[in-house]
């Protein structure tokens, strides 16, 4: 009965955690089930991959209701996302659990420099924005640096929203591929690679690509998820706690959001991501 | 979306309505579907734990579709728990095919297409994991 409770105490903290921080529990929920539970790493990521699809759902819902999420776009860039976990989850078991080890090290490492960076990004924005409009004007944003609009009339130009056009779609047609097969091997929702994507490479507002990402990554985690299901690697007694809490977690954490201090919190987040970095790393190379 | 509206119908007007309607039906299945699938893993995990299932230690056997029936009668755990984490992963599927139906009701052939090539890599994907050995 304690272990269940566990659990669930566990992926609340990880719905938490990722709900405040804006990402999807897996990073949190693999090192969890492997290092604290010692779960072989194929099972952690199928129960993952179960759970990103539950807050995924839920919050695809809401922005969809807000008309948040580009639902054109997103349906586009999914089949791509789909296509890629399609292939990773079949990859995934043809890797051993050291390589998956080291690439899930490799993952958290990465998103660890990249918050590190967003943190240092954020506070630069902030004494731009002290010094005063004129300073901040001088370097126009990403949003507004890109290629000309798409042609009149073309499938990408249908893509678009509110005040925005999508630009670029190939670019984001490979990325999805990638963010797809990172999610199918890894057990996360692709959101680290989806959502810098769309904002970057194809110029969708960064509010709209959370929201956009966040709605594909239930057919991202979907695809794969049904492979592992069919092959006997999602464990119900660990899934559905596990799956409950994170659920239960990312709706405490999305009410709260405002009254937290990120900063401090991201801070946290960074120290537990290069510590879970590194005991993933031994992990890769002791086996 | 202003995007949609050029593609769903031809007024603008009435496109972005359908646009948003569309939205809104699949929002409504998400959030039921939602509620559905954390109501049954809920009732199957506290049937685990009133049974004293160990979730860590507990063998579990290979996920059948038949056996689910047995079990909800049952009341086993397994039961509910597999039934909510089907209902999970249909939700992304019921999203795509709503979408697809609301698209091509709309007119918009292409997204209606992209659709159906959606339902049909997750199609290759049960197919592919059965093949391989299940």
């Amino acid at each position: 009965m304690i272990a269940g409770i566990v659990l669930l105490a566990g992926g609340a903290a990880a719905g938490v955690f990722g709900s405040l921080l804006g990402l999807g529990g897996g990073i949190l929920i693999v090192p969890l089930l492997t290092l604290v539970f010692g779960l072989p790493l194929r099972e952690a990521v199928a129960v993952s991959l179960v759970s990103v699809i539950v807050t995924s759902s839920a919050s695809a819902g809401v922005y969809l209701q807000r008309h948040t999420a580009n639902l054109r776009l997103g349906m586009v860039l999914e089949l791509f996302t789909a296509s890629g976990a399609l292939v990773g989850g079949l990859v995934a078991f043809l890797l051993s659990d050291r390589v998956l080890a080291g690439l899930f090290a490799a993952l958290l490492a990465w998103v660890a420099v990249s918050m590190l960076r967003a943190g240092a990004k954020s506070k630069a924005a902030a004494a731009q924005a002290a010094v005063g409009p004129s300073a901040s004007a001088q370097s126009p944003s990403s949003e507004t640096v890109g290629p000309a609009e798409p042609a009149p009339g073309s499938f990408t130009a249908t893509l678009g929203g509110d005040g925005y056009s999508v630009r670029k779609l190939p670019l984001g047609m490979v990325g999805s591929v990638f963010a797809g097969l990172v999610s199918a091997i890894l057990g996360v929702g692709g959101g680290i690679v989806k959502v810098p994507v769309m904002n970057l490479v194809m110029g969708v507002p960064l509010k709209v690509a959370t929201a956009t990402s966040n709605m594909m990554i239930g057919i991202t985690a979907t695809s794969s998820a049904v492979i592992y299901l069919l092959r006997g690697q999602i464990d119900p007694y660990v899934a559905g706690p596990t799956a409950l809490g994170v659920f239960a977690g990312a709706m405490i954490g999305s009410r709260i959001a405002a009254r937290i201090d990120v900063r401090l919190l991201r801070w946290l987040f960074v120290i537990v991501l290069i510590f879970n970095a590194f005991q993933m790393g031994t992990k890769a190379l002791a086996q | 979306m202003s995007g949609a509206t050029g593609t769903m119908a031809a007024s603008p007007a009435s496109g972005a309505d359908t646009a948003r309607r569309l939205e809104s039906a699949v929002a409504r299945l998400l959030t039921i579907g939602t509620r559905i699938a954390v109501s049954l893993v809920l009732i199957g995990v506290v049937l685990m734990l009133a049974a004293g299932v160990h979730p860590l230690t507990a063998t579990f056997g290979a996920f059948s579709l038949a056996a689910i029936p047995g079990d909800l009668v049952a009341l086993r755990p397994e039961g509910f728990l597999w039934t909510g984490l089907l209902v999970v992963m249909a939700m992304p599927v019921g999203r795509v095919v709503v979408s697809g139906f609301g698209f091509f009701g709309a007119g918009d052939r292409r997204l209606a297409l992209v659709s159906l090539l959606v339902v049909l890599v997750l199609t290759v994907s049960v197919i592919a994991a059965q093949g391989l050995g299940g």
